[in-house]
């Protein structure tokens, strides 16, 4: 691959092609599973007395944790060079913009003074 | 007036706020041409004067000019924001019908529009309205995106489906105007185009007196309410109803189940109607069924019309309750209401 | 004028080994991981959609010709223009410049062997044709009507077309331009030669930075949405569609977070080409050369914000229209901040004419109305008059003819002796160019009238007081398929008999006009290490000057 040039690698890496070997993946795999299973269970949890709304938070909460470890070990991005950290963050923050200027719209929607 | 002349090149003005448009129009053309005209004169008199006189000659170098850079950013910049300023002006003109505005229910179905007045003339893509009067359009359609454009009014609005939306204008001649779906909506789009006819107010209460056809969209309303869907035998009023007490409601805030308020306008009636379950004002339970289905978009904009006919007082302005206070601390009976 | 003056004057026709001669067969070139000939793969397919669309225009404007729908039926009409805008938008105008000149030129400008990632290069390559298939599979089947923006609920529930094959080909058609934005990203992080820094790149490939920006952030976006809309179409799960529970306004906002930033697909590289059409016929350095990089990227990153501004009068909350509006107004700057340095370029410059540059200045008289009317649309009170009409019609063709194809053509004629090591004639160059020009305005600016008239788009029939200006319209179409279909001769020709074209025949010091025409299949005979600024004409960028100078005299004696 062309940018093996500037890739380098944590020194605490034996293995700079296995980065946490097969148990270190089997390991993150458990977690996902569980996490899985947590989300099923809190699905049938009524969480409304914290907050209106509070299931949907915990399971994106849960999914949000089960996709990081999925990118940071899984697609090694946790031995990568700055620049794909930047790109993984940054499309996180394009999709955060694309939300954000969505709920724009949705959240002062209504016969309010700058309604439509 | 269409038709009025061979080549027409420029609509007629026919709103209130139709010069404004124009007004927004004539300052873009003269910006237009006061960056276009000394840009392409550059243009030709550099390529005359500058062509190439000897083969691979070898021109100064220009790297750049940080002072010419600075004011071609920030004078456009500031010529675009008084373009966003005027257009933003203009805009909330167009979108914010003044209170005393007579409201004409329009439901679009592919490929006409219905009108309905509030006085029970029911027309099919004519519309006639009054010269010198705030007419408000009542938009809905009972399939896909339509979107009402009358050239002559300088105004325009989508038709959305399972919503309302609003357009206005205060025609200011009397003639005939053209009336245009601009949202595409399938195989006869270009067909969905109609009349709107502005008369002097004598004319206008002619033709209304012509044409005294059906029931007002309150009448029925009020005949599905009591008879043909029997909301009235919850929502009658009285203390041991199960259903909330509807008088007075309109254009009030509501609190609704699990925290949250909103304003009981035409929508959330609507909402109310076909997904009762979604909006449950505080202190009722969540026993209505919907109505989807059941009742076509001219009925619902019938039970709207009468459901606003109770709240006689009700402004077109919301009145905001004060936010900040907690659902369980602020219970007037008078204030609750459910579907 | 005659364009000779070579540096070498041996490179003239020889049997060197080139990309081209390099191997013959079709496996040759279906299997080359070359991005030269992945480029001209590309330059034959995107032909191939330009002419369908083309003629699918053309059939819009015979039938506009009269106010009644009497040429086709309405149904049919609507099957037309869905079907030239996806062919034109999706197959034609994204890949149009990156895939064919990009491809072609970036590796070969920055001094790389190919680009970083062939394979999957190729792989783009196979993916624009299983999407292209697809979607004419489609169109044969029965087409689709739902216009190229598939607005819900129309799309999801009432079309009876071939919605579903259509947005599955563009679907699968979006991965290719993923895919072509990824590659080029790691190429210009990675492949640049020794001395070429970031800025010391060509404006085209700072151009071409901002576009794969654009594809890689924005086009998994549309993909999304055309697969909520086949799920709401299939499975009835209700997404868009109010009466299943949705809302049809959610569509639009996803769609236009992709599509807007798209029409910065549909520019951005034509500014590339027409920064370096300017730049090097005028022999000079372009005025601000970082204000026109940043300008790309400034416009591929704020292009993202503003897609609510075609949502002006949809039912969008006034204050979403209001903050839309305003970025809208803050994009117009990145620009106007090009149109002025590319005039400041023009000043103390030594201008020459050929063909290309035609098209560099038309570009810029172009864009500049198409810029203009942008602004118009962008003003809240005045789109709420324009917005669905043909003003914006006219508006997003001057962007995308006037800028995007005008620049291709441009491209297409800088660079062909490169490609192809043939000289096209410089006569019937600039008499098409021409043609297009006057057949483009007369097309489309009475368009921009009609709109202000009022006249909305997709109408198959129109009121009779109208007919004046879209006969006008109509007859400028034919000046300007005219002009469209003469390179398509001329360039046929200069590949048969075409004089060969030597190395250089500009004189220019970019890094693909020093190596052969057409260049090696691995683009140099030995690496190039860059030691010149970028667009230095003088005498310190290692081309002899003196020498080609006087051959010049020589021939004009």
């Amino acid at each position: 691959m062309a940018e093996s040039t500037t890739e380098h690698h944590n020194p605490h890496v034996e293995v700079p092609n296995e980065h946490i070997g097969i148990p270190g993946y089997l390991g993150v795999f458990a977690l996902l599973v569980v996490g899985t299973i947590l989300t099923y269970y809190v699905a049938l949890m009524d969480l409304d007395w914290i907050f209106a709304g509070a299931n949907t938070l915990v399971a994106l909460g849960i999914a949000f944790t089960k996709m990081t470890f999925v990118m940071l070990f899984f697609m090694h991005v946790r031995w990568s060079p700055k620049l794909v950290w930047m790109a993984a963050v940054g499309a996180f923050f394009w999709l955060a913009l694309m939300f954000a200027y969505t709920m724009q719209d949705y959240l002062t929607r209504g016969t309010g003074y700058f309604g439509h | 007036m269409q038709d009025s002349s061979f080549v027409q090149l420029f609509p007629e003005q026919a709103s209130t706020f139709a010069w404004q448009v124009d007004a927004l129009y004539g300052y873009l053309i003269l910006v237009s041409l006061v960056f276009s005209v000394p840009i392409i004169f550059a243009m030709f008199y550099f390529s005359i004067k500058y062509r190439e006189r000897e083969k691979y000659a070898v021109p100064k170098e220009i790297h750049g000019s940080m002072v010419l850079e600075t004011l071609w950013s920030v004078i456009p910049f500031f010529v675009s924001m008084s373009v966003f300023i005027t257009g933003a002006i203009v805009y909330f003109n167009q979108y914010t019908p003044p209170d005393d505005a007579m409201e004409i229910y329009v439901v679009g179905k592919q490929w006409m529009w219905k009108f309905q007045h509030q006085t029970g003339q029911r027309e099919i893509n004519d519309l006639h309205v009054p010269v010198g009067r705030n007419v408000k359009l009542v938009m809905t359609t009972e399939d896909v995106i339509h979107s009402v454009y009358i050239p002559a009014f300088r105004t325009k609005a989508d038709a959305v489906p399972g919503r309302y939306t609003y357009a206005w204008f205060n025609a200011t001649k009397p003639g005939k105007y053209h009336l245009f779906c601009t949202e595409y909506c399938g195989l006869n789009h270009s067909g969905m185009i109609g009349t709107v006819y502005v008369m002097e107010p004598g004319d206008f209460d002619n033709w209304l007196s012509g044409n005294s056809g059906g029931e007002t969209p309150v009448q029925v309303g009020k005949d599905l309410f009591e008879n043909k869907l029997g909301c009235a035998s919850c929502h009658a009023g009285g203390p041991q109803q199960r259903g909330a007490k509807l008088e007075g409601l309109f254009n009030t805030e509501v609190h609704l189940v699990g925290g949250g308020t909103a304003i009981a306008d035409e929508d959330y009636i609507r909402n109310s109607i076909l997904n009762p379950a979604s909006q449950v004002v505080e202190g009722y339970q969540p026993i209505m069924p919907t109505f989807k289905g059941q009742v076509t978009e001219e009925q619902l904009n019938g039970l709207v019309a009468y459901i606003k006919s109770l709240s006689p007082n009700a402004a077109a302005a919301p009145a905001p309750a004060p936010a900040a206070k907690k659902p369980e601390e602020k219970a007037p009976a008078a204030n609750k209401a459910t579907k | 004028m005659e364009t000779v003056g070579a540096i070498e004057a041996g490179s003239y026709g020889t049997a060197k080994l080139n990309y081209l001669n390099n191997g013959s067969t079709l496996r040759s070139w279906l299997l080359t991981k070359d991005h030269k000939r992945i480029a001209i793969m590309y330059l034959i397919s995107v032909s191939v959609f330009f002419l369908m669309g083309g003629l699918y225009a053309a059939t819009i404007r015979l039938e506009l010709l009269t106010p009644a729908s009497d040429l086709l039926e309405t149904g049919t009409y609507n099957k037309v223009f869905t079907q030239h805008g996806i062919l034109m938008v999706f197959f034609f105008l994204i890949p149009s410049i990156p895939a064919v000149l990009g491809n072609f030129l970036i590796p070969i400008m920055i001094g790389a062997k190919d680009l970083a990632l062939p394979r999957i290069n190729l792989l783009s390559l196979y993916i624009y044709w299983i999407g292209g298939a697809i979607t004419l599979w489609a169109l044969m089947q029965g087409g689709v009507d739902t216009g190229w923006t598939f607005y819900t609920p129309y799309s999801t529930t009432f079309s009876n077309t071939y919605v579903l094959a259509v947005g599955v080909g563009i679907f699968i058609n979006g991965f290719s331009s993923i895919l072509t934005g990824v590659n080029f990203l790691v190429t210009i992080h990675t492949m640049r030669a020794p001395g070429m820094t970031w800025f010391r790149m060509p404006l085209f490939v700072w151009a071409h930075y901002a576009v794969s920006l654009i594809f890689v952030l924005g086009t998994p976006v549309v993909a999304i949405t055309l697969l909520l809309v086949a799920i709401e179409r299939v499975a009835h799960v209700g997404i868009f569609d109010p009466a299943l529970g949705g809302d049809p306004i959610l569509f639009q906002h996803m769609f236009w977070f992709y599509s807007h930033p798209a029409v910065y697909i549909m520019v951005l590289p034509g500014m590339g080409i027409v920064s370096e059409l300017i730049a090097n016929f005028a022999r000079k350095r372009i005025f601000g050369y970082e204000f026109v990089a940043f300008s790309s990227i400034g416009l591929a990153v704020f292009g993202f914000l503003v897609w609510g501004h075609h949502m002006f009068v949809s039912g969008q909350s006034m204050y979403a229209s209001l903050v839309f509006s305003f970025l809208t107004m803050v994009v117009a700057i990145p620009s106007a901040i090009k149109m002025f340095n590319w005039t400041a370029t023009l000043y103390q410059g030594s201008i020459s004419f050929d063909t290309p540059m035609l098209y560099g200045l038309a570009f810029m008289g172009l864009f500049l109305i198409g810029g203009f009317t942008g602004l118009y649309l962008g003003a809240l009170g005045l789109n709420v008059h324009l917005t669905d009409t043909y003003f914006v019609i006219g508006h997003f063709h001057y962007v995308m003819v006037g800028g995007q194809v005008i620049a291709y053509l441009g491209g297409l004629h800088y660079w062909w002796p490169k490609m192809t090591g043939k000289m096209y004639s410089e006569f019937w160059g600039r008499v098409a160019a021409m043609l297009i020009f006057v057949g483009f305005n007369l097309t489309f600016f009475p368009q921009l009238i009609l709109g202000y008239l009022g006249m909305p788009r997709r109408y198959a029939a129109y009121p009779p007081e109208m007919q004046v200006l879209n006969i006008f319209s109509s007859a400028g179409a034919s000046v300007l398929g005219v002009g469209l279909t003469m390179p398509v001769f001329y360039f046929i020709h200069s590949l048969i008999k075409g004089k060969p074209a030597p190395d250089n025949p500009w004189l220019l010091p970019g890094l693909e006009w020093r190596t052969s025409s057409p260049p090696p299949t691995e683009n140099f005979d030995k690496p190039p290490v860059v030691t010149w600024e970028i667009y230095d004409f003088g005498d310190e960028n290692g081309l002899d000057l003196e020498a080609a100078r006087r051959e010049a005299a020589t021939v004009n004696a």
